[in-house]
């Protein structure tokens, strides 16, 4: 385990005005793993839609907050959840441009975070904050799972050894390293409006299983989607664990100890993933760097 | 568009024409799930936690350059201060209610006071002028933080280069390096050595760590040519880098030709207002009217008036500061919002302003 002791703490967040160039993607951009490719796309689908949601729960718990630190905190993690979801829109524009309509499952998409989980106008004052607290504890479980995801992605030699595209990399690392760097804001955030162990551990053992249904719908029918690929091509578990074992995704079995040590009572973000490394990455990353002129 | 509440799931996604079943089950378990879980509301059953701001005073202050003080922080009644790691800064609340940042430059273990090193400007804001004027031992500071907006990852080999006063978070990180054993370099430069701050210290890590220190004054050896400073990185080197804007920006330039594999430097968030004019703000629910001078934003005026106004970069880039303007001219100056939705009244306050004496009606 790393010591949390050693690392940089206190960050300052703040978004980084990316922008990436997807012009020379391959569709295939794994070469020759389309699931590992499509499993790894799945992100382009939710995030725009759940990062921008995220952005409107959290302003909306803005007045609530009565500290002037945190409050920056979740300004700063605002920000870059809202240029996340930008980022992954621009690719999601180009799997369009290369024939492969993403409309349908957007549309199962939208209609979670809009109607599932989106406003529900009419409810008196105490049951809209309820409703709110509530939006924010799940959050922070996804927060767990994109933390998870970023310190995998940021350690993912398989992803280089693969010759997967540069420019794809440095999109999820970049995004993986703000992950990070910000993984204490929606938990914090949640500990200030309820501090209760119920609220978040009921809210990840909802969140958990949505999104790894989501994850599978996700990935069937990129891979359905897919014109470059022969007709009723399927993702497999045999497939998934495969790929897992050459590092192009994360073990499973690292994904479900991760989530178990979120139930644990002492859990805390900061014990997950290196803010040095996350740091680190955003020195070299291309597109960070060029966002800091 | 946000879907209407009674919005049915969209069709599914293989199989026969009809409602998803995973998104029906949804709704219905989201519907009675909250139905029970928000009977009760959590918020204020707890006290809210706030951090209150340390008041410090001033326990020492001495001269380290020309006009460069450094001075010591420490609470009153001598109590452990709030931890630090390099390339922190502590924000000083000054008695004029100016606020400042200052990286911390003394050593990260000593708990019981912060050391700040602060450069005369008196061509600047005020700030450092009113810093040197009034911080003299004894006075009473308040102070936000520490934060940490240049964090150092001590990678395995680092270049740190400073400009001027900008050797004051480079030096706690040049100790990091050395407690760590990496394979570090530091470099200083600046118009004369007597300008140079804390040059004493540099020169006692110098004696500890031979060949790691340059020290390089304008005066004796020319201008600072970025190219030249960063071909010395060992191959791969971190570059952390802090110093006047044209230091960083000359280093920022050369940095792709060089062998250096990253590049850090602190990271600012709002840029000083440039060729504003006052104007003012209405209210659209309360009536209010604010005005904003030509050197504040309308955002930091909205700020002031409701802390849980929404921004983030304050930079005009990422839309966080959205506003419905529903009467007067905006002169927009962000960077994201399309010709529609300026069309539509769409203003980020963070950096669009209006023309001199106008009056905005915002939608708040
Ligand atoms: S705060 Fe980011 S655009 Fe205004
Ligand atoms: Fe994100
Ligand atoms: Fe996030």
């Amino acid at each position: 385990m790393r010591q949390p002791a050693d690392e940089p703490d206190g960050l300052v967040l703040q978004p980084r005005d990316v922008a990436f160039d997807w012009a020379g993607l391959p569709m295939h951009w794994i070469p020759g793993e389309p699931m590992a490719t499509h499993v790894v796309n799945v992100l382009h689908l939710l995030l725009p839609e759940g990062e921008r949601w995220f952005v409107r729960t959290f302003q909306e718990a803005l007045p609530l907050i009565t500290d002037d630190e945190l409050r920056e905190q979740v300004l700063g993690f605002i920000g870059q959840e809202a240029l996340h979801a930008d980022a992954h829109e621009g690719v999601l524009d180009h799997l369009h441009a290369r024939g492969l309509d993403p409309g349908p499952y957007l549309r199962h998409v939208e209609f979670v975070f809009r109607r599932v989980l989106g406003e529900r106008p009419g409810l008196p004052p105490h049951r809209a904050r309820a409703y709110l607290t509530e939006r924010v504890a799940l959050i922070a479980g996804i927060e767990h799972v994109t933390a998870f995801l970023g310190d995998w992605v940021l350690n993912a030699r398989g992803l280089d050894r693969a010759g997967a595209d540069p420019t794809m990399l440095d999109l999820l690392r970049w995004h993986g390293a703000e992950e990070v760097e910000h993984r204490s804001v929606a938990y914090d955030l949640l500990r200030h409006l309820d501090p209760g162990y119920v609220r978040r551990t009921r809210a990840m053992f909802i969140a958990g299983p949505v999104l790894v249904r989501l994850w599978i719908s996700g990935t069937r029918f990129l891979m359905a989607a897919d014109p470059e690929l022969p007709a009723r091509s399927r993702p497999t578990w045999r497939g998934y664990t495969a790929a897992a074992r050459r590092g192009l995704l994360p073990d499973p079995r690292r994904a479900a100890r991760s989530a178990g040590r979120y139930f644990r009572p002492g859990y805390h973000p900061t014990h997950e993933g290196s803010t040095r490394q996350a740091v680190a990455y955003l020195g070299t990353s291309p597109a960070a760097r060029a966002a800091a002129h | 568009m946000p879907s209407r509440p009674d919005t049915p799931p969209p069709a599914a996604l293989f199989g026969r024409p009809r409602q998803d079943r995973f998104l029906r089950f949804l709704t219905h378990f989201a519907d009675r799930y909250l139905a029970l879980t928000t009977r009760t509301d959590p918020t204020g059953r707890h006290p809210a936690t706030s951090r209150p701001p340390l008041r410090l005073t001033v326990t020492d202050r001495r001269a380290v350059a020309e006009d460069v003080v450094a001075l010591r922080l420490a609470a009153a009644d001598g109590t452990p201060l709030p931890p630090w790691r390099p390339g922190a800064h502590l924000d000083l609340r000054l008695p004029s209610g100016r606020t400042r940042q200052y990286s911390l430059c003394g050593d990260p273990a000593e708990r019981h006071a912060y050391r700040i090193a602060v450069r005369r400007l008196p061509g600047g804001g005020g700030g450092s002028v009113e810093v040197h004027d009034t911080l003299t031992p004894g006075a009473r500071v308040t102070v936000a933080g520490p934060r940490n907006a240049f964090p150092f990852a001590a990678q395995d080999r680092v270049l740190l280069l400073a400009g001027g006063i900008g050797v004051t978070p480079i030096l706690p990180m040049a100790h990091e390096a050395a407690r760590r054993g990496l394979d570090w370099r530091l470099v200083h430069c600046g118009r004369t050595r007597a300008s140079l701050p804390l040059a004493d210290e540099l020169a006692a890590l110098d004696a500890r760590h031979p060949g790691r220190v340059h020290v390089r004054a304008d005066d004796e050896h020319g201008p600072p040519d970025a190219a030249r400073l960063l071909a010395d990185a060992p191959p791969g080197a971190a570059v952390y880098c802090c110093g006047p804007g044209p230091l960083l920006d000359a280093v920022r330039a050369a940095f792709e030709a060089s062998p250096a594999g990253a590049l850090h430097a602190e990271r600012f968030t709002a840029p000083p207002v440039v060729d504003g004019r006052p104007f003012s703000l209405r209210l659209r629910r309360s009536g209010t009217v604010l005005s904003v001078p030509a050197d504040r934003t309308a955002l930091d005026v909205l700020r002031a008036e409701d802390p849980a106004t929404a921004s983030s970069c304050r930079q005009g880039f990422c839309g966080v500061c959205r506003v419905r303007v529903l009467a007067g001219p905006v002169e927009h100056r962000d960077r994201r919002l399309t010709p529609a939705e300026r069309a539509a009244g769409d203003m980020l306050v963070c950096v669009s302003r209006a023309p001199e004496g106008a009056c905005l009606e915002l939608d708040l």
